[in-house]
């Protein structure tokens, strides 16, 4: 944790954070509906589409770190880790099962 | 042990062209017109007087040195909290300077704060009008179609909410009927918004419930009902209580040691 007067020093500009979160939220909503489209023409029922969705945003997730944030200064750019891994994961859940449930029924009908 | 047999229901493909998509591109447009008639109705900021406006504009004043305090020496520092803190505590920027130290008015028979309190009216109105509207026109056409299955298993508790007029007393609670799709779009949607008005949109319900519930610092502040000379106090109070610590001390030092000789 950095103290006071290395904030100071070095500080974390809070619009630049927000803008960090708002754009991860954006790719995850957007994701999670594909995902979505995927499990329900997959067929995937009960566990098997959670873990399908679950598997999937963290694969979302690591690409991010890849290729977006360099390993090493991630906390230059969010308040932890944590934020990245699991910060898109319950935003994108209700329109993952809003897709899936679609494409389900509409495949098979 | 016996299996149980899954259920299958046939179901005329004629429900999906007529009910699900209907709804669906219903609940879309919706959104879009809460977001358009949000920005629509939200009134421009009434022009203030001069006093007011200084008013405000002060306090914020002192309320960004408080923030800054450490990116400038400690003379300009003293200097301005010197002057503020004078000026707060004497109430030189006060609107109505002859009125310090009396009760605030009443927040009701002010007709700034009556203006306020319209425009939160506004926004409740556009979301629970849509809201009434569409439950209305489902529950009188599509009530009691049997419309889509989930793809994972309820409890029984959830029967009664997913099949809201449909009385089948055997059906698996997976089974939907159209007013819980109606339920799942609202949850569900958000994403759709986001990708189509952009992440700052208003027509989620559920985004202006998490809005009502975390009201902006910015309108708490020259809210009605505050009495300005009691925040101004207060401020001078924060200003003059501030450890300030100058960020550029010993930066030669932090300097030198990034050479590496």
């Amino acid at each position: 944790m950095l103290t006071e007067r290395e904030l100071q020093i070095n500080p974390i500009v809070q619009e630049s954070v927000l803008h960090n979160t708002k754009t991860l939220t954006t790719l995850h909503n957007l994701t999670a509906s594909l995902f979505g489209v995927g499990a329900g023409i997959l067929g995937l029922e009960s566990y098997l589409g959670f873990v399908f969705y679950l598997i999937f945003s963290l694969i979302t997730s690591a690409l991010v770190y890849a290729f977006r944030v360099r390993p090493g200064i991630v906390k230059e750019y969010f308040r932890s880790s944590i934020e990245l891994w699991t910060g898109g994961l319950f935003e994108g859940l209700s329109g993952f099962v809003l897709t899936w449930t679609l494409f389900y029924g509409l495949v098979r009908a | 042990m016996a299996q149980i047999p899954v259920q299958t229901i046939h179901r005329d493909p004629q429900l999906f062209y007529w009910i699900l998509i209907p709804i669906t591109v219903v609940m879309i447009l919706t959104g879009i017109l809460r977001h358009y008639a949000t920005v629509l109705m939200a009134t421009t900021p009434k022009k203030q007087e001069l006093p007011a406006i200084r008013e405000q504009r002060s306090l914020l004043r002192g309320i960004n040195l408080r923030t800054n305090a450490n990116a400038i020496s400690p003379v300009s520092f003293q200097a301005r909290k010197d002057y503020l803190v004078n000026a707060y505590e004497k109430g030189d920027f006060l609107k109505e300077p002859d009125k310090k130290g009396q009760a605030a008015p009443n927040p009701m028979t002010d007709p700034a704060a009556m203006e306020g309190m319209m425009g939160m009216m506004k926004g409740n109105m556009a979301m629970m009008i849509p809201q009434t509207l569409i439950m209305g026109w489902i529950n009188a056409f599509f009530s009691g179609f049997v419309m889509i299955k989930l793809p994972f298993p309820l409890t029984i508790k959830f029967k009664s909410m997913l099949q809201a007029g449909v009385a089948t007393r055997d059906m698996d609670p997976q089974w939907m009927s159209s007013i819980s799709w109606y339920v799942l779009c609202i949850f569900g949607l958000q994403s759709v918004f986001n990708y189509l008005l952009g992440s700052d949109n208003a027509a989620s319900q559920m985004a202006q419930q998490m809005g009502q519930m975390g009201p902006g610092a910015g309108a708490q502040m020259f809210g009605p009902g505050v009495d300005p000379d009691k925040q101004f106090q207060a401020e001078a109070e924060n200003l003059s209580v501030l450890a300030q610590e100058y960020t550029l001390v010993g930066v030669e030092e932090r300097l030198l040691e990034t050479v590496r000789v």
